[in-house]
């Protein structure tokens, strides 16, 4: 071997070794740390219901096999036998006729609507010992189905070999891993979503789309708000290196949330989930900062507050201004009772973790309760918490058009659980109405709803408030008014003091076709003083003290309000009804025909109307 | 000339492979921006004798061990314990509702219960003055009172939570206790206090970590500050030398879910803590949700020098 040779062979080697340890050394050192590009999260809320998905083939054909099942009488879906080997046929056979396996597939006469996920050979995991010595000698199978009214998941082991059901286990709260027909429906669910399309720029293709974390997002990702089954399929963009997640609801059959996000560690499924997301969004957009709206000749801003709802602040209509603030500042909830004398108020009583509070009156009636504040859903003390953020939708039957936010308790129809809306809606020819709106439930019947309304009005810097009974009456000094009868439309009036400009205030005695059964209110009018509720209110007075709504305190001064800047506010006084047929402020779960659970309410809206003047004969 | 071929050939070869390790090895870390960090390790710990004895007015009040200590409101504001057969009876003097709710306490080698206050549902117009206190079970009397004021702990409407968590140092007799008041939604502002209980005098303050729960632990490395994050879902450790703490805190695990908050901290026994989480936002409905409480069985594996969590 000539000299150049061994030269050209140590070359090489020497070559490959320098780049072995160059390939295997890891850049940057031993210590490597996240270099994970910092993508900014942004998340986004479904606005579209479950109609929306209903044509989709997969969606389609999945509810009419559902359909065909529950009218057979029977409440589980089986899985087609292209999901199934031979054994599994015979299992799932077997399982569907087994009186312990299906017991949980009935409520009273009614029918749950259940799927069968799952059919495979048996796991050493999931096996006890007694079942294990069984299956190590003959070939035994586990069976998971999912009950999507009860949240629940029933597995089975079955002994194959002998047709026999090993064992039979209920999981309540947990949710097994879906069908490859849930996942396609999944699938099909978020390539459709009109969100996606828009977030995406795009129509997406199945394979854009990766299912592959369906377990990790089905245990750990479940839609928080009903405990509801879901999965999130991705779409990944790997040249902007982030990835879109979608939350799809497999109970609703909707797509429930989505987010945009980095591609690295901070984005497993168990960093999403709807409750998150909702928090994130709503914070981020509506309680760190002021939304603007410009319709219909309305101009407005928008937010929510700590604790007093949904506020509109700086309103005008075709330039003029209208209200400085209007906002629902708490709901006064009181229950009335019998058997006073019997109360044992020596110590504190709590209803559902909520100290309540006792009032006692005449006639052996005591009156109990408590306050709920609507807020922010973090860093604030709201009780009742927002669900999804503010919407406009326009008015049935009406030109204009309403700013709406829902509020909720994440357990809403269950006793002792809350649903509120704040309302607003703008009319086109200038008029508005300030609505609370109460879906139930309560803890029970009996119960008295008071919101505080709290309406500071922007007529002018020097405003007037007056009464009408047979003629108008300027109220000199702070005070308040509970005469409000049907016969005069308006009994009340804000202008501006030098002339007749202002407003007509038209209080709700159901006229407005809404189901309502009136306001029964009492208004008040204050001097305007930034410390009674231009920030936020804490709670507002006793949730039980009927002869006190909590605004009392900012009268006690007899303050002059002729010519002030003058702040209304307005509570009105609603009773629930439970009696089948004639609900109201009330909400109940019922079984549907398909299976699944279904929510009716019964909302009670109060509320004022404000007209202008010079409007009142149109 | 020809002779040199194969040393100029083999050059080639090197050069040509260079390029295309180099180019591939680019592609591959532009692939892959995620690098793990290696879990801090605290190392074995045990369980340690606590200092903490049970108050004194117990024993004159003829109230036998053991006795059950109830912040959770269900039934009874402030402070409440229970005692007998089945935990039946409870002790509720007036007084200890006075102040009205609590999220957790620590006890002292003389019996003395250090309790931080919680605002819960109703906001009442003292409720976030409140939140500013230290409060003092005292062991002889059984009389509660507020032990500590903390004037610059503001907690407002925005954030209605000011000290939130205890623990008591054995060894030094001092007080750990934190505050959240001053975060928000972008910044996290919370700060440690370190007290001297006998002078009621603060010692130290560490600044910028919300605290949720927190715990003293002893392990074969040093004395460490177990903390539970109110921001997210990590347990964190500050090494306390000579109780002066590190200068950030290591994140040691974090618990499946985005939503988890670790509440409580319990050293369950060798190199086992049981934890106790919730959804925490800083918001009132966080407490109410009994559901919503979920417990962990977090296990040091030593010979794996990793943590292993398990449902409880």
């Amino acid at each position: 071997m000539t000299k150049e040779i061994r030269i050209s062979i140590a070359i090489l080697i020497l070559g490959a070794i320098s780049l072995g340890i160059y390939w295997f050394i890891p850049v940057g050192g031993s210590q490597a740390i996240a270099t994970e590009k910092n993508i900014k999260e942004r998340i986004f809320l479904a606005q579209y219901e479950a109609e929306v998905y209903q044509n989709i083939p997969e969606v389609k054909s999945y509810l009419k096999d559902l359909n065909i099942i529950i009218q057979s009488g029977k409440s589980i879906l089986p899985l087609s036998n292209s999901e199934l080997d031979k054994n599994g046929i015979k299992v799932q056979h077997l399982l569907l006729t087994d009186t312990g396996f299906i017991e949980d597939g009935k409520q009273g006469d009614k029918l749950l609507h259940n799927d069968m996920m799952r059919i495979l050979p048996s796991i050493v995991s999931t096996l006890d010992s007694s079942t294990a010595q069984i299956c190590k000698t003959t070939t035994c199978y586990t069976a998971e189905k999912y009950n999507f009214v009860t949240n629940a998941t029933t597995r089975a082991t079955v002994d194959v070999d002998n047709n026999k059901v090993l064992k039979v286990q209920r999981f309540p709260n947990m949710q097994p891993d879906i069908s490859l027909r849930l996942k396609r429906m999944a699938q099909a669910i978020a390539l459709n979503a009109p969100e996606v399309k828009k977030e995406l720029g795009k129509t997406p293709a199945k394979k854009d789309m990766s299912m592959a974390n369906v377990r990790s997002a089905l245990k750990e990702s479940p839609c928080e708000q009903s405990a509801h089954l879901c999965v999130a399929p991705t779409f990944a963009d790997h040249e902007k290196e982030q990835v879109l997640w979608a939350i799809i609801d497999l109970t609703e059959l909707k797509l429930s949330a989505a987010k945009w996000a980095g591609l690295g560690k901070t984005t497993t499924p168990a960093c999403i989930s709807e409750r998150t997301l909702q928090n994130k969004f709503i914070m981020e957009n509506y309680c760190r900062q002021d939304s603007y709206l410009d319709r219909n000749g309305w101009k407005m801003t928008y937010r929510l507050t700590g604790s007093d709802g949904l506020e509109i602040r700086d309103v005008s209509f075709n330039g003029e201004p209208v209200l400085t603030s209007a906002k629902t500042v708490d709901w006064h909830v009181s229950y009335q009772q019998k058997g006073a004398d019997q109360l044992d108020t020596s110590g504190e009583t709590y209803i559902a973790g909520r100290r309540v509070e006792y009032i006692v009156g005449e006639d052996n009636k005591y009156q109990f309760g408590y306050n709920d504040a609507m807020g922010c859903p973090m860093f604030s003390t709201s009780v009742v918490l927002p669900f999804n953020g503010p919407l406009i939708k326009p008015l049935k039957g009406q030109s204009g058009f309403a700013l709406t936010q829902d509020f909720r308790n994440p357990k809403w129809p269950m006793a002792c659980n809350y649903r509120y809306e704040n309302r607003f809606e703008f009319y086109d020819d200038g008029s508005f109405r300030i609505l609370a709106i109460n879906k139930g439930r309560g803890c029970g019947i009996n119960a008295i709803y008071r919101p505080i309304m709290r309406i500071d009005m922007a007529v002018s810097d020097e405003q007037v408030f007056s009464s009408y009974d047979n003629q108008w009456s300027v109220w000199e000094k702070e005070n308040s008014s509970t005469a409000m009868p049907k016969n005069i439309q308006y009994p009340f009036k804000v202008t501006e003091k030098n002339t007749n400009k202002g407003y007509y205030i038209e209080p709700n005695h159901g006229q407005f076709s809404d189901q309502s059964r009136g306001d029964h209110a009492t208004i008040y009018a204050t001097k305007f003083n930034p410390e009674e509720g231009d920030q936020d209110l804490l709670t507002l007075g006793s949730c039980c003290d009927l002869k006190d709504d909590g605004v009392y305190r900012y009268l006690e001064n007899k303050e002059n309000i002729n010519g002030e800047n003058i702040v209304l506010w307005y509570v009105p006084r609603v009773k629930n009804d439970a009696t089948e047929g004639s609900e109201y402020c009330w909400a109940d779960t019922v079984l549907g025909d398909d299976g699944n659970l279904e929510v009716k309410e019964w909302p009670c809206s109060v509320g004022p109307k404000f007209v202008p003047i010079g409007l009142e004969g149109q | 000339m020809k002779k040199y071929f194969p040393i100029i050939g083999s050059i080639i070869v090197v050069t040509v492979a260079s390029y295309f390790v180099v180019t591939t090895k680019g592609k591959e870390k532009a692939k892959t921006k995620t690098v793990k960090i290696a879990p801090e390790n605290i190392g074995k710990f045990s369980r340690q004798r606590s200092c903490a004895r049970p108050p004194r007015f117990l024993r004159k009040s003829n109230i036998p061990q053991p006795v059950l200590i109830d912040l959770s409101q269900q039934r009874f504001k402030g402070l409440a314990m229970h005692y007998g057969k089945n935990y039946e009876k409870s002790l509720h003097p007036d007084l200890w509702g006075k102040y009205e709710h609590f999220s957790t306490y620590t006890v002292d080698e003389y019996g003395n219960l250090y309790l931080v206050p919680m605002p819960f549902i109703s906001i009442n117009e003292n409720t976030f003055d409140l939140q500013k206190n230290i409060y003092k079970l005292n062991s002889e009397t059984g009389d509660l009172e507020i032990f500590m004021h903390l004037e610059d702990v503001r907690a407002s409407s925005n954030n209605p939570y000011g000290l939130n968590s205890i623990a008591y140092d054995c060894d030094d007799k001092t007080l750990w206790v934190s505050a959240v008041d001053e975060s928000d939604y972008k910044n996290q502002k919370g700060v440690i206090y370190h007290i001297d209980p006998v002078n009621k005098s603060i010692l130290d303050t560490i600044e910028g970590f919300d605290v949720l729960s927190m715990a003293i632990i002893k392990s074969e490395k040093g004395k460490y500050l177990l903390l539970g994050s109110a921001r997210d879902n990590g347990l964190y450790s500050y090494k306390m030398n000579s109780n002066i703490l590190d200068q950030k805190p290591k994140k040691l695990f974090s618990l499946p879910s985005a939503n988890q908050h670790i509440r409580k901290i319990k050293i369950k026994g060798n190199n086992q803590l049981e934890l106790q989480a919730i959804p925490f936002t800083y918001s009132l409905i966080s407490q109410t949700e009994k559901k919503h409480r979920v417990f962990y069985n977090a296990i040091w594996i030593d010979t794996l020098r990793k943590w292993k969590l398990n449902s409880a």
